[in-house]
């Protein structure tokens, strides 16, 4: 055994800068550190002594990929300490707006990002020769979620519409017909991204059983929004107890923290989220839930891409049935405005990638508390552990050919976003 | 100049990435309809959150670089892109100004700040600093600013630099967008709109939402921000909070351009240190500017965004 080190400078086709470093110590392994290169931005430490709607348009761009979702848990924390009830026409416009960013990010990371690896390719367009049909339907569903969010935030990036307390302006009744049509026939084409993972062996060299967590939807149907957490042990807490879920530290081997759970590291994202409340999940994707699931699931991350696909026609069901509940709203309700100029909140959402929470405290108008974590500072020990696994297992079986391939194929399963594990701290009083 | 090339070759492309959101290159990743024809139109060399096929070594027509820089790695990496690029694009406000990242920049409170997040961690990755655009490092050919970019700019710019012609984007505010699409005014409203200190290019997006734009294209070339914070406080909004919405993505733009106006005392731009390596970059095309290790003074640099 001569290997020494294996070092991936730069990850490719993930959100941000980030890399993999395995060491060997005399033909064993000794360390696996997945290393962030992201810049500090300190963007927590911005967000001190501003407006809360300024705080809402800054917090969003910690992440591009996720900046809705990083709206929307932002919009849910401030409204909760500003005292704010939205009316129902609002919520529906956010989980509209929440289905366009699943549909456009699990597009975009199945079609265009996870499937070149397992295919053999260096990118979507390198498989587009062959795979025509495949990465054209990917395209087609990825736009629809950029389209949707232009439709409910005004931008697919960074969006404004979404403001405290309601929406600058709502989609007219026949903008919200044309999505409704246009998402049901669409379905066939994420089914597509089903079809493909399923019928693709699932590598188990980096299999290891996990702890899973997720926000859990008071009603008894699949959702992204809540403010009860379940984990995998069977324990429950509530959004704003999210510290003692989280435990967080700094390693010098990256700039992003990370979070263990009863010391142990987790799995957040749609893996957790089936795994949790799969069986909560209906229509279409119910049926491909149930034909897919299998006990490798709760041990091998690579059926994370499996999950993301499903949940992609989850969501393009899901979408029609908001618009419908849209409709029988005829009044576009004014902004809500605050009651008071002070308060603490903390709220939950599932981002694409797991978990998020925000956590804001304002005193006379301004933010002087912020505290944001981010599914992907949660699950970067997880990522380290199964990449030693599997580093482990291919060494010890020889099987060393690609091995950096393999290794961030796992990675990338996780569909990491590197700008946003920048951003797990706590700042108070500067 | 690219021109001479085309025919022959297809202009080789780049697509870099530093501190930011990643918002500009996904914007470029949701031009699903335009995606497989752009990377069919140039040879996109480098594009690492799209292809793990990257060529780090080669010659660019032109190098497309996102987000500010905060760390000595990415400040090599930059100086690295400049020397082989003829054309660098700065894309997105990171990039231009230093995004909100920079919000606090002359404050000098840049060390503490990094203490409260990160402890006193020794990161072994890399040494950071506080955000800089890129201009404050080396040479930036055109600047394609918002947060983030227009994808129609970007086309824009694409298209002209693929053929070996310059790029000339928008120079009025975004008040004018917001005129054309008869917008009910909101400064009018008593809102604090940035309309009309802030570039054009987004078609007046906010307003046109019913929302106060909050300068998320950085300042616009022509921009009157004395009279723009008159107009504001004589609707009852205080010197602290005009100030405070300027700066959140006014960047360094807005600092080195309006810093008596912002109350900013301190000597603003400091020197960045320098990686030993930096060599004078190869530059085509205008190549009468000078060059950025002799930078000129803040005040005349400031004309060029
Ligand atoms: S300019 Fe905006 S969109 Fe671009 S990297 Fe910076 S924060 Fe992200
Ligand atoms: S209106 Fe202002 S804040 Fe809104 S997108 Fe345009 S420049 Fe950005």
């Amino acid at each position: 055994m001569s290997l020494n080190r294996i070092k991936i400078e730069s990850l490719a086709r993930v959100e941000g800068h980030g890399g993999i470093t395995v060491d060997f110590k005399e033909g064993k392994l000794s360390n696996v550190t997945v290393d962030i290169h992201e810049g500090p931005r300190l963007l927590e430490t911005i967000a001190q002594g501003r407006t809360p709607s300024e705080v809402v348009s800054l917090t969003c761009r910690i992440c591009a990929i996720c900046t809705l979702s990083h709206r929307y848990a932002a919009l849910r924390a401030m409204e909760k300490a500003l005292e704010i009830e939205v009316p129902p026409k609002v919520r529906l416009m956010r989980d509209l707006m929440h289905c366009g960013e699943m549909i456009e990010s699990h597009a975009l990371h199945v079609f265009l990002l996870a499937l070149p690896d397992y295919l053999g390719y260096p990118s979507a367009v390198h498989m587009a020769p062959e795979y025509l049909e495949d990465v054209q339907a990917g395209l087609r569903v990825k736009r629809f979620g950029v389209r949707l969010m232009e439709l409910t935030a005004a931008r697919s990036i960074h969006g404004e519409n979404p403001v405290i307390g309601g929406f600058g302006r709502y989609p007219s009744k026949s903008e919200l017909l044309r999505f409704k049509y246009e998402a049901e026939s669409l379905i066939p084409d994420a089914e597509r991204g089903v079809e493909i993972l399923r019928n693709l062996r699932q590598p188990t060299y980096m299999e290891e059983g996990m702890t899973f967590m997720c926000t859990k939807p008071e009603h008894d149907r699949y959702g992204w929004v809540a403010d009860r957490i379940l984990v995998s042990n069977g324990q429950e807490f509530n959004a704003w107890d999210y510290r003692k879920l989280t435990n967080e530290r700094v390693v010098p081997h990256s700039m992003a923290k990370r979070s263990r759970f009863q010391d142990k590291p987790y799995f957040v994202g749609a893996l957790a989220r089936f795994n949790l409340l799969g069986e909560r999940l209906d229509g279409v994707a119910g049926e491909h839930f149930r034909r897919c699931y299998n006990l490798s699931w709760i041990r091998n991350p690579m059926y994370n891409n499996v999950a993301q696909a499903i949940e992609t026609v989850w969501a393009l069901e899901e979408a029609p049935r908001i618009i419908d509940k849209l409709l029988t709203h005829e009044e576009d309700p004014a902004i809500v405005a605050p009651s008071r100029d002070k308060g603490a909140g903390s709220a939950a959402v599932e981002a694409p990638r797991g978990t998020l929470y925000h956590h804001y405290e304002i005193a006379e108008g301004r933010v002087v508390h912020t505290d944001i974590i981010t599914p992907t500072a949660q699950f970067l020990d997880m990522m380290e552990s199964h990449i030693r696994v599997a580093a482990k297992n291919l060494t010890d079986e020889g099987d060393t050919d690609n091995i950096e391939l393999k290794l961030e194929m796992i990675a990338r399963a996780y569909d990491p976003c590197i700008s946003c594990a920048t951003h797990l701290v706590k700042v108070r009083g500067l | 100049m690219i021109a001479s090339k085309t025919q022959a070759a297809k202009p080789k492309v780049g697509f870099y990435g530093f501190t930011g959101c990643a918002g500009d290159l996904l914007a470029i990743l949701h031009c699903e309809d335009e995606l497989l024809d752009i990377f069919n139109a140039v040879d996109v060399r480098s594009f690492l959150m799209a292809s793990s096929e990257v060529h780090d070594d080669e010659e660019l027509d032109v190098a497309f670089v996102e987000g500010s820089i905060t760390t000595d790695h990415q400040l090599e990496s930059l100086a690295d892109i400049r020397k082989r690029s003829k054309v660098l694009v700065a894309l997105g406000s990171c990039a231009c100004f230093g995004g909100p990242q920079t919000a606090r920049l002359g404050y000098g409170d840049w060390k503490e700040r990094f203490k409260k997040v990160y402890g006193n961690t020794k990161h072994t990755v890399a040494k950071p600093f506080e955000s800089r655009p890129l201009d404050e490092h080396v040479k930036v050919d055109y600047y394609i600013p918002g947060c983030p970019i227009d994808r129609y700019q970007f086309f824009f710019a694409l298209t002209r630099l693929a053929q070996g012609m310059s790029v000339e984007l928008t120079t009025f505010p975004v008040c004018a967008e917001c005129k054309w699409n008869e917008n009910e005014c909101l400064l009018l409203k008593a809102q604090l709109c940035l309309g009309p200190v802030t570039a054009g290019g987004c078609d007046s997006r906010c307003p046109s939402h019913n929302l106060p734009c909050i300068g998320c294209w950085g300042p616009a070339a022509e921009a009157n921000v004395a009279s723009e914070i008159d107009l504001l406080k004589e609707r009852n909004f205080s010197a602290e909070e005009i100030v405070s919405k300027l700066r959140l993505f006014g960047g360094a733009a807005m600092v080195r351009r309006f810093a008596d106006l912002l109350g900013i005392k301190a000597e603003v731009p400091a020197r960045r240190p320098r990686p030993k390596k930096v060599r004078e970059p190869v530059v085509a095309g205008k190549a009468k500017k000078k060059s950025p290790s002799k930078r000129p003074a803040a005040k005349s640099r400031a004309k060029k965004r």
